[in-house]
């Protein structure tokens, strides 16, 4: 009979490898979501020749990256449209998507990375990469790039579960 | 903008310069404004939602004011697609139909049409929507026919509506600013004694759309295609690589720059000499490589215009054009960075016009080192290298197509209306026929007008 001792488990090894699964998700999550309030700042000026601005709307102008409220789009220009001529997806869901989408993807990186209620945290974060997923299979994307990319953040976040029992230092352990 | 000669506005300036060459007034478009349509909103009809459709729309969709009724186009995925972008903007989906003469039929209150759809079908769309009383703007190439963009013309005229042609060039602020207030305005250039343009497009860019497999969901119904003329799928999706349906890289790629040749000469040319050829894709129908050389004669002297539109190299910094004039030479092109304005060594200073502001003087690029001996005898000094005093920050065609919808409300003139496009569009249709049988064509004027 062998009678080795069972190898422990490294838990500090999975402590680690927790926190950076919870780190990576929830940056991911919140940088995406502060994102989409992201857009150029264009400044322009109508040119002046022989002083007084030209006739022609010639301007000379800047364009820096700014955040703001005005600037939030959920799902990008270019998708909405093409979700917008998908018959599966309604209109209004369509908007509710888009207005809800960044605030989600905030909120759900701020628990994950506090650690409040952090399973069902990520299995919301899961739910929601599923969503996006689903709508970028209805778009048929040539080579399913999308959906690969989705696929690895949804192997973290199956990661993540797994360790949860290693996961310290959270806000809130329940849930 | 002061009283100055040179500083006239546009209508001022057109109305007071005599145009030479069969009475042709190319630089000035500026004649038809529809009635005054009130505050409404325009109803529009999106009549081709293909690859030039979808661009014309994300300019429309900028334009305050509009109303997208219907989307037509023969392809479910074409219609399918630009529903979708007409509700992401106004919150409802437009009518759709596959047949125009159906969508005319039925819908009311249409006020405009805007024709993206093949070359062969720009001419029987456009006249249709003028004679259903809709004010139309059509895309470039008029028709795939001389003929066929004479019956825009006619039908322009007979029904009263409005027809703008697709050169959008003609409303681009840098565009009017070179020609009005350089070119024509202050002569900066001295006299312009030729021309020189191109349209190159690498082989990669030149390729056959689509492949051996199609996805199911682009596929048109083969009953259909034969219904509109299309022989299979391969013809529709590449309709300009056959004779019955486009003129070719000339006409499709060289109609936008030819026409700033006979806009800023403001004449139509007098001759002109093409060579072209199956290079490189031998089993199409167009040449893929075609040279042109007009000759114009102008109020300045004769000009000779060299066009080249080259499907196998995007040598030469792909599409611009050039006039060079013994004192400068300006060259001009849609993308901004690719335009310049390069003065002559002893030509007249222009420090005056930079302390005005008209225009800005690029860094010196660095002094190159003489040559030595003989050749250093003959060299030219480099010229000076300027720049337009500003841009604009729109998509190309939004401020041609804007120019359109204030001519529909009446508060302006279309600034090519389809009689000028035709004057502008005409030789065109003549350098595959001189490339084909190698011939010099001398114009006449009843080749010429409509």
């Amino acid at each position: 009979m062998n009678t080795e001792p069972e190898s422990k488990p490294d838990t500090l090894a999975l402590t680690y490898a927790a926190w950076l699964t919870r780190l990576w998700l929830a940056v991911r999550a919140i940088q995406t979501g502060i994102e989409k309030f992201a857009g150029k700042a264009v400044s322009e000026e109508v040119v002046a020749i022989d002083g007084s601005p030209n006739d022609y709307g010639l301007t000379a102008s800047s364009a820096e990256k700014a955040y703001s409220l005005d600037n939030y789009h959920g799902v990008p220009a270019a998708l909405y449209d093409k979700f917008a001529g998908e018959p599966l997806i309604p209109g209004f869901f369509l908007k509710f998507y888009d207005w809800v989408l960044g605030p989600a993807l905030l909120v759900l990186g701020l628990t994950i990375l506090l650690g409040i209620a952090s399973r069902t945290s990520l299995f919301l974060l899961g739910a929601l990469y599923i969503s996006l997923t689903w709508g970028l299979i209805l778009l048929g994307e040539p080579g399913n790039a999308g959906v690969a990319w989705l696929a690895a953040h949804m192997i973290l976040i199956v990661m993540a579960l797994q360790l949860s029992r290693h996961n310290k230092l959270c806000v809130l352990k329940k849930w | 903008m002061n009283d100055s000669p040179t500083s006239l506005s546009r209508r001022r300036f057109i109305g007071s310069t005599g145009v030479a060459g069969a009475g042709l007034v190319l630089g000035a478009p500026g004649i038809l404004k529809a009635a005054a349509a009130g505050g409404d909103a325009i109803h529009v009809a999106l009549v081709g939602f293909g690859k030039q459709g979808e661009v014309l729309f994300n300019c429309l969709k900028n334009i305050p004011g509009l109303r997208f009724q219907a989307v037509c186009d023969i392809s479910d995925w074409n219609r399918k697609k630009g529903m979708g972008q007409v509700r992401a903007v106004q919150g409802d989906l437009p009518k759709p139909y596959v047949d125009i003469d159906e969508m005319l039929a039925t819908e009311k209150g249409l006020d405009v049409a805007i024709v993206a759809t093949p070359d062969f079908w720009h001419s029987p769309h456009t006249v249709k929507c003028l004679e259903a009383g809709l004010h139309v703007y059509c895309e470039k190439m008029m028709s795939n026919t001389i003929d066929g963009a004479r019956a825009m013309v006619h039908a322009a005229e007979r029904t009263g509506k409005l027809c703008q042609i697709g050169h959008q060039r003609r409303s681009n602020p840098r565009y009017l600013y070179t020609y009005e207030q350089l070119i024509k305005g202050r002569n900066i250039c001295g006299q312009i004694v030729n021309a020189n343009a191109q349209w190159n497009r690498s082989l990669g860019a030149s390729q056959d759309i689509g492949g051996d497999k199609l996805s199911k969901s682009i596929i048109v119904p083969d009953e259909r295609l034969k219904q509109y003329g299309f022989e299979d799928m391969h013809q529709f999706l590449n309709w300009r690589l056959y004779h019955d349906l486009s003129g070719g890289p000339i006409s499709d790629l060289g109609a936008h720059q030819i026409d700033i040749f006979n806009w800023f000469l403001g004449t139509q040319p007098k001759a002109l000499f093409a060579s072209g050829g199956h290079s490189y894709f031998k089993k199409r129908e167009h040449f893929d490589n075609v040279m042109a050389i007009f000759d114009y004669d102008t109020p300045q002297g004769e000009v000779r215009a060299f066009y080249q539109v080259l499907t196998t190299t995007s040598a030469g910094g792909g599409f611009w054009e050039s006039f060079m004039g013994t004192e400068a030479t300006i060259k001009t092109a849609e993308i901004a960075s690719s335009s310049a304005i390069y003065r002559e060594d002893g030509a007249p200073s222009w420090d005056d016009l930079v302390e005005k502001g008209y225009l800005k003087r690029k860094p010196a690029p660095p002094k190159p080192q003489s040559s030595e001996g003989a050749v250093a005898a003959y060299e030219s000094a480099a010229p000076e290298e300027y720049d337009l005093p500003g841009g604009f920050n729109k998509p190309a065609h939004q401020p041609h197509l804007e120019n359109f919808f204030a001519a529909v409300r009446g508060e302006a003139s279309l600034n090519c209306d389809a009689a000028h496009a035709f004057e502008s569009e005409a030789p065109i249709f003549y350098v595959n026929p001189s490339a084909e049988r190698k011939e010099r064509i001398e114009f006449t004027q009843e080749q010429l007008s409509v």
